[in-house]
């Protein structure tokens, strides 16, 4: 899959094809951080890299491989992952080459899609209140209002929060889906 | 620590919400460093499923981090 089929669209201002192409590309991007997993916040690091997708795509060349904007997201991350590394201790750390950078983007799959939905429906009541809440505030607030909203003690939110994703991850597993294995969890 | 309190803390560094500095730049979730380094790569880990999870339960495919991202360039 080359998400570059996006790029010209990213580049004239069009969200909804960057929502398609971050759809696709932010695993990939998550994936090249594990190594810096125990060192930075690796969720400001991506978000971060993706919003430089966004800004830097209209001057982002073609190089006639494929997902050329994906490489570039790579890259920045790995980079401002390093430089935080380097902020914090102060200490050499050696840039990755380009081969080394993992960039295969996720394609949907409507099976998985089915089958979360069937274990999200069998989910008990707090737990399926906890999921669907983080769901819906799609990482623009935090768990403090969203535990006020829905009248839980913060502990108790991502307690269950904790439960939901336990409980959907072994629906699956029961059902042959390993989520994550592809990206060597 | 208790295991309670650091799979709270593990709870709060796997939410893809970070606070704004006064630069507009997102800051890490202070849970984060009361981690360990094997709290931090569990952490980590889980983000990877949940962010699957999510992407797969969202209508456009995209997970929290994927909303939190087009909500900030959509504000600009």
């Amino acid at each position: 899959m080359d998400l570059d089929v996006h790029l010209e669209a990213i580049g004239a201002g069009d969200t909804q094809a960057f929502a398609r192409w971050v759809a696709g590309a932010e695993p990939a991007v998550r994936a090249s951080l594990a190594p810096f997993a125990a060192q930075v916040d690796v969720e400001v690091v991506v978000q971060e890299a993706l919003l430089r997708a966004w800004q830097l795509a209209p001057r982002v060349q073609r190089d006639g491989k494929a997902n050329c904007l994906l490489r570039f997201s790579v890259r920045a991350a790995r980079n401002l992952a390093i430089d935080e590394v380097r902020h914090r201790r102060r200490e050499v750390v050696r840039p990755p080459s380009d081969e080394e950078l993992p960039v295969a983007p996720v394609e949907p799959d409507p099976l998985l899609r089915r089958a979360i939905e069937e274990c999200r429906a069998k989910l008990p009541k707090n737990p399926s209140r906890a999921l669907l809440a983080r769901v819906e505030a799609q990482g623009t607030e935090s768990d403090s209002k969203i535990a006020e909203r829905l009248g839980m003690k913060l502990n108790t939110l991502l307690k269950n929060f904790g439960r939901a994703r336990q409980f959907l991850l072994e629906c699956l597993e029961r059902r042959g889906v390993h989520v994550g294995r592809e990206l060597s969890l | 620590m208790k295991p309670e309190e650091r799979q709270v803390l593990i709870e709060r560094v796997v939410s893809a919400h970070r606070a704004l500095d006064p630069l507009e730049r997102l800051k890490s979730e202070p849970a984060f460093h009361d981690l360990d380094e094997a709290g931090r790569r569990e952490a980590y880990e889980l983000a990877v499923k949940t962010r699957l999870l999510e992407a797969a339960l969202d209508e456009a495919g995209l997970s929290s981090t994927g909303r939190a991202v087009l909500a900030r360039i959509t504000r600009r």
